[in-house]
């Protein structure tokens, strides 16, 4: 084969990738507290609607959160307080208007990391280390399911673990365990959840949410549409999650699932929309 | 982080005194898929048949990591070079599945062409990979002897797909793959392009109009509007959260399911 004619390496370039400076107290606060999994300080989240006129609609102010394992935290407060807004944030979903975002980066036994290193920045990161993120750190369950058409049941849920580099057949039996427990019938597994119940689909969601034991976990009233069995079948691996160390911050429409989840309560009110 | 594969600076395609696509800067890596969304004329696919040589380029630089290392130049590349980067490490598939397949041989002679254009002999290896990638892309390999023009579209269109991948490329564009074909085939398209993509680790740039197409596939998205990429990240951020005048229009104007 001819070879290709070559030129030297180019020297690193600057259009986004490079990892933002992460300030040194919230570096030292990483190390001195083992527990913490994330910290958010003053995130607040304006939306500008260009095509209506460019109005500015404010959905959070200035809000702190500190996340550790083994907690869940309960985001309490009336619709269109920016509960959702922060979850959304927290995942990179949302890009936050101001403020900064930092996780706990999953610690790799081989390699020896600066003190730095400690924490990875969220806010300001290149779409290379989110998706990084939310492969090993940060699990996401949103109230509906998006999934690509036609894929079989047990093949979407085992699709988490299966990215985290394990096994088909193991990643598959376990998928079959959890639906299982969220009451899924057998008979769906191997059908492609467009055609399911909204209580059926959002049970694939959760499985799918949870399957990759993710250290991190938002959740997005992932019990609206369950009813009372199921909610508490949720509730259950909630807690189990927790017991084993994951942090949670999570929105839940029924008192009974927040009492029987949260380990506190963060309030929300909403912004106060000043005309701008 | 790993290493790009392909490093695109400033690149810039002029028409006379039309503006193709401008100064376009980006990176992608290996494994990754990047969609170009747009509406027509917004220069994505300009863009596209510059980045895969086929357009020259006007300004900007285009570099590309061989498989050996190396950083080629693009835009300096001699002809037979081209055609060999073509040939051994790239892959295009055409919008209309016509134009990537060659009318006048049977299927199994689509796929093993490009096999036999790097060096492959053995009639009966060619034809039994033929075969094998007939069926990646569930097709029946008992219509193997029959010609492009015996498939549905559809069919053609996994026809040309496997014809571009059985080399086993690198970087792999894709010009509306799934444009002109049913909804119930696009889905199924859909859903082979990602497993072959993830099993692949294979980078792919797909250049589409259709958001939800984008939203399946890509890890990353660039909207393009008059030439220029207006907002480029992650497809879900960029798609639920648009920052950009034209990416808020584009987002807003999809029929809800």
């Amino acid at each position: 084969m001819t070879s290709l004619s070559a030129t030297p390496a180019p020297p690193p370039i600057s259009d986004g990738t490079a990892t933002p400076q992460t300030d040194p107290d919230i570096v030292q606060a990483f190390l001195d507290q083992p527990a913490m999994m994330l910290r958010a300080r003053a995130i607040s989240k304006t939306f500008v609607l260009h095509t209506q006129g460019s109005v500015r609609i404010p959905a959070l102010d200035h809000v702190d959160l500190d996340l550790a394992r083994g907690e869940c935290v309960v985001l309490v407060g009336p619709s269109g307080a920016g509960k959702s807004t922060l979850l959304r944030c927290l995942y990179g979903n949302y890009l936050a208007s101001a403020g900064t975002i930092h996780v706990r980066t999953p610690v790799s036994p081989t390699s020896q990391r600066d003190e730095a290193a400690i924490c990875t920045a969220l806010t300001g990161a290149s779409p290379h280390s989110i998706l990084a993120l939310r492969r090993q750190v940060l699990g996401y369950v949103s109230q509906f399911l998006h999934v690509i058409p036609r894929v079989p049941t047990l093949t979407l849920v085992a699709e988490p673990l299966v990215l985290r580099g394990v096994e088909r057949e193991l990643a598959q039996t376990r998928a079959a365990t959890l639906l299982e427990r969220l009451n899924v019938p057998r008979r769906l597994w191997n059908l492609a959840p467009a055609t399911f119940s909204g209580g059926e689909q959002q049970r694939v969601n959760i499985a799918r949410g949870l399957i990759a034991e993710h250290p991190l976990l938002l959740l997005d009233e992932p019990t609206a549409s369950l009813d009372a069995d199921n909610r508490a079948v949720v509730a259950a691996l909630i807690d189990e999650a927790r017991a084993r160390g994951a942090a949670i911050v999570g929105i839940f429409h029924d008192e009974d699932t927040r009492a029987q989840v949260a380990t506190r309560r963060l309030e929300f009110q909403p912004v106060l929309r000043t005309a701008a | 982080m790993l290493n790009p594969l392909l490093e695109v600076r400033h690149l810039t395609k002029r028409y006379g005194e039309r503006i193709g696509c401008r100064d376009v800067s980006f990176d992608l890596y290996p494994g990754e898929v990047l969609c170009v969304v747009g509406e027509s004329g917004s220069g994505k696919s300009t863009l596209l048949n510059t980045l895969a040589l086929r357009h020259a380029a006007d300004a900007g630089t285009l570099r590309y990591r061989s498989v050996q290392d190396d950083w080629l130049d693009l835009l300096a590349l001699s002809e037979p070079r081209r055609r060999l980067l073509m040939r051994s490490e790239w892959g295009f598939v055409e919008q209309n599945p016509r134009d990537g397949l060659r009318a006048g041989v049977s299927a199994g002679a689509n796929i093993g062409e490009p096999l036999m254009a790097v060096g492959a002999r053995h009639y009966g290896r060619i034809r039994d990979t033929a075969a094998q990638w007939m069926e990646r892309v569930e097709l029946d390999t008992a219509r193997i002897d029959e010609l492009p023009s015996a498939f549905s579209g559809g069919m053609q269109q996994r026809l040309q797909i496997a014809r571009n991948l059985v080399t086993g490329p690198r970087l792999v564009f894709m010009d509306e793959p799934t444009a002109g074909l049913d909804v119930s085939v696009q889905a199924r398209l859909l859903d082979l392009l990602r497993t072959l993509t993830s099993q692949l680790n294979l980078s792919a740039l797909i250049v589409t109009h259709d958001i939800g197409v984008a939203r399946l596939l890509a890890h990353r998205l660039m909207v393009m509007q008059h030439g220029s990429v207006v907002e480029a990240g992650l497809t879900d951020q960029v798609l639920d959260d648009p920052q950009h005048p034209y990416t808020q229009l584009l987002v807003s104007s999809v029929l809800p399911v």
